[in-house]
């Protein structure tokens, strides 16, 4: 069992603060066989690269709000043996989603029209994946009032954005 | 990854703007300040910031606080701070403007109500500049449109700066009697950091994006502003170094200025490339109203750029610097602020109403809010107006302005009913309208 040492840079970044050096300080700290849990405001995707090349591995879980929690593990090969994570987060393995949406060429606020009426007719648990043309900041707080989860991300090309949304359990 | 939402007072921004430029066209109309009086007199000082402050300044701040959250996906900082920052503008304003009109010997009033007034706008203007740069400090490294805004706030500080330092010497207190030479050197830095800084760079910034959602054009933040932005800033950095440097006699004012205008004209021109790249890769071919109006702003910008640059070479620059700054003042900043409304109160307006139901029952569109064809009426009677008082400035004809602003006012008004209009769902057809679980939005304020 690992044991976690806990990291909230929510506050710091709230505050407009710089948390790489709190996050790698709290990194020198740690004891063999120790983990770091990171709360953050947003995926911090950087750090994955940084933290592997450190050795460690990460497990992630979106929180409510857009918020992550992410599990820095020593990858000593026992990662797998691992504890699993808690519920809110076992949600590693989203089923593929029933429906496809092309949004990119449509005005706004049609995209966000069109995700929330297809996610109406989806079954709880059930997802869809959507290509938009920019990142959709005005449906998150749409999604999060009706419970449904989310995954998004710039594509490699920065060209679109695409996002899968998991209709509310 | 995170959601933005509805800024509750942004309405309300837009609503007190409109008021002041309402007032201030009525004051040209009525021959209030220049041209009948002097440029650099009280009288006009009453109207340029009641334009600038009252109406463009208040509502770039309320689009601010509405879009920088979306130009950097990152919540506002603080929600809270923009009633106080209302109230305290609102307040500023208000005791700068009497404090001029006391200075015109309209009446006899308090030495301290030019430094009071600008006290409050200094305070007012630091909650929002507090509030957004927070809000971009979060979002590092900053995407090309917020980059213009982030210079922009700058300005706004270096603007605020100098008008409390010029507040101190024409209140005559003792603290502004030690630079005499404030008000002769510190004028032009004063207009070009509010104007070209604040409200010029910060609108083609907000443009950049907006302009793109509207076109449907793909807006990749590498290549949009790669040249606009540093010119710009180039531009202000030359003129506002230069004219303090000038203030202590080291360097020649009009050199500085004369540098910082071919940035300024480098950038503007870079800019115009970039909105002109985004309208040939546009996906909507058919182009709606607000940005059709946006273009035609953009057009007295050209045409404000080719007129400077006309003024300076047969050297009438001094003499007609008025025309020069009512068509960038009307014609390019509240014709595309005007254009920009008439896309952003409905769409607000949508989001308010329509949000909490869309997905469940159907919904009009955006464009169902509107009436373009009367709307555009307004717009061509608003540009006419416009461009033939810029006309009159430079003929000399105050009478000929005074008539063409009120055609100018007449516009507003027509706008302002059609904004008016879309707050309260007037031309959406009734099955649409108001279904179960929407309701009706206020007139003045959101509901977030």
């Amino acid at each position: 069992m690992t044991e976690f040492i806990d990291v909230d840079v929510r506050p710091i970044l709230r505050a407009g603060g710089e948390p790489f050096s709190i996050i790698m300080a709290a990194v020198e700290r740690l004891e063999p066989g120790e983990g770091l849990r990171l709360y953050a405001p947003f995926k911090p995707v950087p750090l994955f690269d940084v933290m592997a090349s450190r050795g460690f591995a990460h497990r992630e879980a979106e929180l409510e709000g857009g918020e992550w929690e992410i599990r820095f593990l020593p990858d000593d090969g026992s990662v797998e043996a691992a504890e699993p994570l808690p519920a809110a987060s076992s949600d590693g393995d989203w089923p593929e989603p029933m429906v496809h949406l092309d949004n990119r060429d449509l005005d706004p606020p049609e995209p966000m029209v069109r995700i929330l009426a297809a996610l109406e007719r989806l079954a709880p648990g059930q997802t869809l994946f959507a290509l938009l043309s920019r990142e959709p900041v005005l449906l998150f707080r749409e999604l999060t009032k009706r419970g449904h989860q989310w995954r998004g991300d710039f594509t490699p090309q920065k060209d679109a954005y695409q996002l899968t949304v998991r209709v509310h359990a | 990854m995170i959601g933005t939402s509805l800024c509750r007072w942004a309405i309300s921004y837009f609503a007190v703007a409109i008021v002041w430029l309402l007032l201030a066209e009525g004051l040209m109309v009525a021959g209030f300040g220049f041209p009948n009086h002097d440029i650099g007199g009280p009288d006009t000082l009453v109207i340029v910031h009641m334009v600038c402050i009252g109406w463009l300044s208040m509502v770039l701040c309320g689009a601010l606080f509405q879009f920088v959250p979306v130009l950097v996906a990152r919540p506002l900082y603080a929600e809270r701070w923009t009633l106080p920052a209302l109230v305290l503008l609102t307040l500023g304003l208000t005791a700068l403007l009497a404090g001029f009109l006391a200075l015109g010997g309209h009446f006899n009033g308090p030495p301290w109500l030019l430094p009071v007034g600008a006290g409050l706008l200094i305070a007012g203007f630091a909650l929002v500049v507090a509030n957004l740069g927070m809000t971009l400090w979060s979002a590092r490294p900053l995407p090309g449109p917020a980059r213009f805004v982030a210079g922009g706030l700058v300005c706004i500080c270096v603007t605020a700066a100098f008008g409390g330092m010029f507040s101190l010497v024409l209140s005559g207190t003792a603290v502004g009697a030690q630079w005499p030479d404030l008000l002769v050197s510190g004028v032009p830095i004063h207009a070009i950091a509010g104007l070209g800084g604040w409200l010029t760079f910060t609108a083609m910034g907000v443009s950049y994006r907006l302009l793109a959602m509207f076109m449907l054009a793909p807006d990749g933040d590498e290549r949009l502003g790669r040249l606009a932005w540093p010119a710009g800033i180039t531009a202000l950095a030359v003129g506002l170094v230069g004219g303090v440097l000038a203030f202590w006699r080291m360097t020649r004012l009009d050199l500085a200025l004369l540098l910082a205008a071919a940035a300024a004209l480098l950038s503007l021109v870079a800019y115009g490339r970039d909105v002109l790249g985004l309208y040939r890769t546009r996906k909507r071919r058919a182009l709606e109203l607000n940005t059709r109006m946006s273009l035609a702003a953009l057009a007295s910008l050209a045409a404000a750029a080719i007129l400077g640059a006309a003024l300076l070479a047969i050297g009438s620059f001094q003499s007609h610097v008025g025309a020069l700054a009512f068509l960038v003042a009307f014609g390019w900043l509240t014709g595309l602020v005007l254009a920009n409304l008439y896309k952003i109160v409905p769409f607000l307006t949508w989001l308010e109403t329509y949000g909490p139901v869309m997905g469940r029952v159907p919904t009009p569109r955006v464009q169902d809010l509107v009436a373009e064809r009367r709307a555009l009426k307004w717009f061509v009677v608003f540009f006419a107006g416009s461009w033939t008082a810029t006309l009159m400035l430079l003929f000399d004809a105050a009478l000929g302005f005074r008539v063409a602003v009120a055609v100018v006012m007449l516009a507003t008004l027509g706008l302002s009913e059609e904004f008016i209009r879309a707050r309260r769902l007037a031309d959406v057809a009734e099955p649409l309208r108001l279904p179960t679980g929407a309701a009706m939005p206020h007139l003045l304020v959101s509901r977030n």
